[in-house]
């Protein structure tokens, strides 16, 4: 791929300016945010699971008008440093889509799933601010979507090819959009001033031992996503699973019998996230 | 380019004009030549209000007449947050809208645009709009808080109403170790998030009418009603904790105090910041001048200050 048309496509994925969020988050936050007696945990919990508002809200804290940019990676310190009259402006101003593909709302669970395999594993491991973990798992495709939104036309092509060549979702964007969403990630973590924790876990998770900074954060978004896949909650745009990286669990310090209470634990979760869902 | 913008701008200013109308949106081109001022039009206003914030211009035109949510509605929404209270709004009206009275003490606006208007006209009221903006506030230049000469005018007139008030004072501890050893612009991080924890958080007990004022440094102060200045002080202690070790670098995070020189010189540890509050009421028009206010609020903080970690003190002897 030429330099020229990877320069214009990284303008294009930059170019984001309304995400889409899902319609019934919020209307909830909404309802939550206009109650006079609604506490920030409350709404934080609701927030925390949408990717889009979640990522609008981190990128609204961490902006150079607040001052304190890079600081802020949790989506309640967010909002208590925001406020509810700022947050309710995030809300009206973002635009929802009507017609979410299936693949997108797939794509939501997924992530959900993730955010809370990687918040279980973080507590598990007694990490400090395992929620830091949990929005990093949360936002780890964001750049599929920011991708299938701002590249539209592109988004065909990339799933024939992961049906047709039996590649990852990961290798097909590589092949048709010249870059992944692995990268799409760490730009806009760059040019939303994201804090650089949450930075290397949204664009190492696919090669964790390779961060440098932050390795335990990348290793537990890599073994959160590997965990909500072999489950199969939501759609990640692979029908399988990724190799699970060896080096990922030794950094981690992970061990056999811990991985195995985390996989029992995130199964009693799943299970009761779709229950809740279907009654 | 330096002087093509009569107004002595010191670039060119960027404006954001909200409305739905086409005639209104083409005057700016007349009245401007394209080097002297970026326009950028939203024909709704929601859509325009994220980047607003994200991005605030340097002159906001507002219509009343956008579809979506009212003009008026929208500068309310902008200028209660200090962050955005200097961006300078024109709102933009019929003129025989003006007959129907607008509540001007209410509404945030800096300037007026009254429809038919001449591009000679919208040109000297843009200029205008923008150098006045230029002056001075009397606000926190880091914060954009209202500074001391607000905060005097403001306690001095609930003492003169006779009104019940609390006076809560606001300083950190360790801020100064952590300046010297982080530098004045990690320093300024903490004050810009030290003030969004006490507005959000005074505002969210006492709605938008709450007062929070940043006496300078590390500094500030805010008023509220006697029943209520109590839970706020809470959640100011509670929020400045959980926040404040994030503004540390990892390894002092995790060690929980750092090492800089205290006053003599000396190499030494400090805890990590912690906030102290002291409050003191007016109740039964007890206090007759905003000198006792401050003279009281300053005793108290001392007690405050002796405890190293983030408290608040309650002036029980005079209440």
């Amino acid at each position: 791929m030429t330099r020229d048309l990877r320069t214009e496509r990284k303008g294009r994925i930059l170019a984001v300016r309304d995400l889409p969020t899902l319609p019934n988050v919020l209307e909830e936050v909404t309802r939550l945010v206009e109650r006079a007696d609604s506490s920030t945990e409350e709404v934080a919990k609701l927030i925390s699971m949408d990717q889009v508002l979640s990522a609008k809200v981190l990128k609204m804290v961490n902006s150079p008008v607040y001052g304190f940019s890079g600081r802020i990676s949790t989506i309640q310190h967010a909002l208590v440093l925001l406020g509810f009259n700022v947050l309710r402006s995030i809300i009206v101003s973002t635009s929802v889509f009507e017609v979410m593909t299936e693949n997108m709302v797939g794509l939501w669970e997924h992530s959900l799933g993730c955010a809370m395999a990687c918040g279980e594993l973080a507590r598990m491991l007694d990490f400090k601010d395992a929620e830091e973990y949990a929005v990093a798992g949360l936002l780890h495709d964001l750049g599929k979507v920011v991708a299938t939104v701002q590249l539209p036309d592109l988004k065909p092509e990339i799933e024939r090819v992961v049906a047709e060549r039996d590649l990852y979702y990961l290798e097909a964007e590589r092949e048709v959009l010249g870059f992944g969403h692995d990268r799409i990630n760490a730009w806009l973590a760059d040019y939303w001033k994201l804090p650089p924790n949450i930075k290397e876990g949204l664009s190492y998770h696919h090669k964790p031992h390779l961060a440098q900074l932050y390795p335990e954060m990348a290793c537990v978004v890599h073994v959160g996503d590997f965990i909500v896949r072999v489950f199969e909650y939501g759609f990640s745009g692979d029908v399988g699973v990724p190799y699970l990286q060896p080096e990922a669990v030794k950094i981690l310090n992970l061990t056999p019998a811990q991985f195995e209470i985390l996989l029992d634990h995130m199964c009693d979760q799943y299970m009761e996230l779709v229950a809740g869902q279907s009654s | 380019m330096a002087n093509t913008f009569p107004g002595a701008f010191p670039r060119i200013p960027k404006i954001t004009v909200l409305s739905p109308d086409a005639a209104f949106v083409a005057l700016f081109s007349q009245a401007f030549a394209p080097e002297e001022a970026e326009v950028t039009v939203w024909p709704r206003g929601r859509g325009a209000l994220e980047h607003l914030f994200l991005d605030p211009p340097d002159l906001l035109v507002v219509d009343q007449a956008l579809s979506d949510i009212s003009g008026l509605e929208l500068v309310g929404m902008v200028k209660c947050e200090n962050v955005y209270r200097q961006l300078p709004v024109a709102l933009v009206l019929d003129e025989q809208e003006l007959a129907d009275g607008v509540d001007w003490s209410a509404a945030e606006v800096d300037e007026l645009l009254t429809r038919p208007l001449t591009p000679t006209m919208l040109r000297a009221r843009v200029l205008l709009t923008l150098t006045r903006a230029l002056r001075t506030f009397d606000a926190n230049p880091l914060t954009r808080l209202p500074g001391n000469t607000s905060i005097i005018s403001r306690i001095q007139e609930l003492i003169d109403r006779r009104e019940d008030f609390a006076l809560a004072y606001a300083d950190l501890d360790y801020f100064k170790s952590f300046n010297d050893k982080y530098g004045f612009s990690r320093g300024d991080e903490v004050l810009m998030m030290t003030a969004r924890i006490i507005v959000n958080t005074v505002r969210g007990v006492g709605g938008p009418t709450a007062f929070v004022g940043h006496v300078g440094g590390d500094d500030f102060i805010f008023l509220l009603p006697p029943q209520q200045v109590e839970e706020a002080c809470k959640t100011v202690v509670a929020s400045f904790d959980d926040i404040v070790p994030h503004f540390y670098d990892a390894a002092d995070r995790v060690q929980g105090f750092i090492e800089s020189t205290d006053r003599d010189g000396n190499l030494r540890s400090f805890p990590l910041m912690a906030i102290s509050l002291a409050i003191v009421f007016n109740r039964n028009g007890r206090l007759r001048h905003y000198g006792e206010a401050s003279q009281a609020v300053m005793t108290l903080k001392k007690k405050a200050k002796a405890n190293p970690r983030s408290c608040y003190v309650l002036d029980t002897e005079n209440d």
